[in-house]
């Protein structure tokens, strides 16, 4: 028996979807799959349920990640690529939704480079969406593997300092973890130039670093953000090495302080917002996120079908 | 058909007239207007309207009739349909159209599409060639034809050189300029409303100041090509509503009117990612909804106008950030106007009426109208105090992208009168 505890809702579209109470569910039905996986053996608690993967948009680790999940579990799985779909003969999403919806899915994992998505979904199914990163708005399950992370390797996340570097106000990572990482008890602060921080940042209760030194000395965890080219050719910064050089995390920041651990979802721009040489460093934990992610996602979708699909 | 209105309460604050009387419109003209009792004719239908106001025709200056160019959203006929229904008898059409009103024969095609119509359709044309911002339309020969305002709607004229020429050239027949006022510089890819649900929810923002540059600016401009007519199309912030106020106050011509979702809706309900709450300017925040009903309530704001905008379904069930903008209001406008302004102590009646046929049509330089004896009948019927529930099933409009499906109303159209036609609402 895993746990006979039950999710709030039945689907996950944003952070603020799960309560504490089914943060640390899913932590421990996460515990449970990691104490007890073997390779070679599977899980039968998702046979007979169909997960749909329908990517709209290119991603590596988190199809990997669910497709895996789905697959230790036992699950039906089938994925959905945009570029080979009939999306690209026109066909409208919403009518692409509804064919996949006709084929008899129980659980959706999207994700779409349009923020709202997974809402759009959620309204035009009966299905269980899973947000798996809508656009700019959220990326749940990439917070849920993050903060899993940093409870596996501190115990807990009550007063403990992160700070988000990089790019927050383009990035759906930086939006789930501040909430989810907040409701777990942690202070959280920011760290970028000002075209990349949102507005009206009194809203966010999150401490404001204009300075990486500063922030490197707060913190006990950084969480830093893959910087797009589009940022640089959108105007937001004068220059890649500008923004390396006042935001970049180097080499000596970790070494002057060998207890601060620092986490990236990836995929990394090595030499822009992360310097190459931390790509191994012990407290760099950017492979054993990978790692859990199987294990969180094994869990979310394990407590979707025993909550709502018995 | 004739039609006989009982104990009727007739409203007209172009005269400032309010009184109850028995009207009588016969063959269109208006018969009987007084408390005495008419010898009614046996083919005359009588109505106990002893609750209802009678009203000069009421007029939207600001509806997209998507003809030519869109008749599968709505068309000239089903979108007079739609604002008879909602208690106008008078429109303001826009020239995105496809192709543009932008020269008399486009003019001369929605002219001759509004004949015989119940509803009056006036066209307003385009500043600039096919709406581009570039050099500008034969605004003289558009006049001469028969448009009453100037405005590339739906874009904004970016350049100040050319919106300078845009006044210069229009002080020749001293011509009204309007401007949908968007800095599209600030807007790009936008979806909402910038601010902090904007950055929650991950959508593009549209800045207020984007808004109020060009406000700015354009007032600036129209002052200084000698305070030339100006009109600010569907007014959604607090620094425009001041904008104006000022504009005002120096004694420049300036005008302006807000859409009745801008007094409505905030920018919070956009977390549903609901796209018939997707507009042009976007929904705004509490703040600009109070500084616009005290901009109503002093008299900055001049009139109320829906931006009719209508939509196919499938054209609006998209992703929300490839959803195109707007939301039909023609037949919800009259009543959330009575509810959300009369009823809750901003306007009076009287000031509603001018805000919704008389500021208006004075604005275009329409004449006053009339309600007396022995003139051709213009006038709107409505409930004001009947509550009732919003049913987008039973609009006239082609398109149903409304956000108000559902809501209870307080005050309701009942009739309109014009052309010598009768139209009984079906709401």
């Amino acid at each position: 028996m895993i746990t006979d505890k039950k999710l709030t809702n039945p689907f996950l579209l944003q952070a603020d979807d799960l309560s504490i109470e089914d943060i640390y569910l899913i932590f421990e039905a996460a515990d449970y799959f990691l104490d007890n996986y073997k390779p070679g053996v599977k899980f039968n608690d998702l046979k007979g349920v169909t997960v749909a993967l329908a990517f709209f948009e290119n991603s590596t680790r988190t199809k990997l990640s669910f497709e895996l999940a789905a697959k230790r579990l036992s699950a039906d799985v089938f994925s959905f690529q945009s570029k080979t779909s009939s999306l690209a003969k026109g066909e409208s999403l919403i009518d692409t939704l509804r064919t996949i919806e006709a084929m008899g899915v129980q659980i959706y994992v999207v994700r779409h480079s349009c923020s709202g998505v997974p809402h759009f979904l959620q309204r035009n199914s009966s299905g269980i969406v899973i947000n798996a990163g809508d656009g700019k708005h959220e990326h749940p399950t990439q917070a849920l593997l993050d903060a899993f992370t940093l409870r596996q390797h501190f115990g807990s996340l009550k007063s403990l300092n992160v700070c988000i570097i990089g790019d927050i106000l383009h990035s759906r990572v930086a939006r789930s973890n501040i909430k989810m990482l907040s409701t777990l008890g942690a202070n959280l602060g920011l760290c970028a130039p000002g075209t990349l921080l949102p507005r009206d940042l009194v809203k966010w209760n999150c401490k404001i670093f204009d300075d990486i030194q500063l922030a490197i000395d707060w913190a006990n965890v950084l969480l830093v953000l893959r910087l797009q080219n589009e940022r640089m050719e959108s105007g937001l910064l004068p220059s890649m090495s500008e923004f390396s050089k006042y935001f970049g995390v180097k080499y000596p920041h970790l070494t002057s302080k060998p207890e601060l651990v620092l986490l990236h979802p990836g995929p990394v721009n090595y030499g822009i917002e992360l310097d190459y040489r931390l790509s191994s460093y012990p407290n760099v934990l950017i492979q054993t996120q990978v790692t859990y992610g199987v294990f969180i996602r094994m869990a979310l979708l394990y407590l979707f079908k025993h909550s709502f699909l018995n | 058909m004739n039609i006989g209105f009982l104990n009727i309460t007739i409203i007209n604050p172009a005269v400032n007239i309010t009184n109850k009387v028995n009207l009588w419109i016969k063959n269109g003209i208006i018969e009987h207007c007084d408390l005495s009792e008419p010898n009614w004719d046996n083919d005359t239908e009588l109505i106990e309207a002893s609750n209802w106001v009678c009203s000069p025709g009421l007029f939207d200056m600001h509806v997209h009739l998507r003809e030519p160019g869109f008749s599968y959203k709505e068309d000239i006929k089903s979108g007079s349909s739609a604002a008879a229904n909602g208690g106008f008898t008078g429109v303001l059409c826009m020239p995105n159209t496809k192709p543009v009103i932008d020269n008399p024969v486009v003019l001369e095609y929605i002219k001759q599409k509004s004949k015989n119509l119940l509803v009056d359709v006036y066209p307003s044309a385009a500043l600039t060639n096919n709406l581009e911002g570039k050099h500008i339309a034969p605004m003289m020969d558009l006049y001469n034809s028969g448009a009453l305002m100037f405005t590339d709607d739906g874009n904004c004229v970016q350049r100040s050189d050319v919106m300078r020429i845009i006044f210069d050239y229009a002080a020749t027949k001293d011509l009204l300029v309007s401007q949908h006022c968007e800095d599209i510089t600030l807007t790009h890819n936008f979806a909402m409303n910038e601010g902090a649900l904007s950055d929650k929810l991950g959508l593009k923002g549209f800045p207020y100041i984007a808004e109020e540059i060009i406000i700015a600016r354009d007032i600036m401009l129209s002052e200084y090509c000698g305070r030339r007519r100006y009109h600010v199309s569907h007014i959604s912030t607090n620094g425009a509503v001041r904008l104006v106020r000022d504009a005002k106050k120096r004694g420049l011509r300036v005008t302006c009117e807000v859409t009745p979702h801008h007094f409505t809706l905030t920018d919070s309900l956009l977390e549903s990612y609901d796209t018939n709450y997707k507009m042009s300017p976007p929904l705004r925040r509490q703040r600009d909804i109070d500084a616009i009903l005290e901009g109503l309530s002093d008299g900055t704001i001049d009139c109320i106008a829906t931006d009719h905008a209508p939509h196919a379904l499938h054209e609006k069930d998209v992703e929300f950030e490839s959803a195109p903008n707007g939301i039909i209001g023609l037949e919800t406008a009259l009543a959330l106007s009575l509810d959300r302004l009369v009823h809750k102590g901003i306007l009076s009646l009287q000031e509603l009426i001018m805000k919704m046929s008389v500021n208006p049509r004075r604005i275009l330089g329409l004449p006053d109208i009339k309600i007396q004896k022995g003139v051709n009948a213009n006038i709107s019927i409505f409930d004001p105090n009947e509550e009732w529930t919003v049913d987008k099933n039973n609009f006239l409009s082609k398109s149903l992208n409304t956000p108000f499906n559902g809501y209870v109303l307080k005050g309701k159209p009942k009739y309109v009168i014009n052309n010598n036609q009768i139209h009984k609402s079906t709401l």
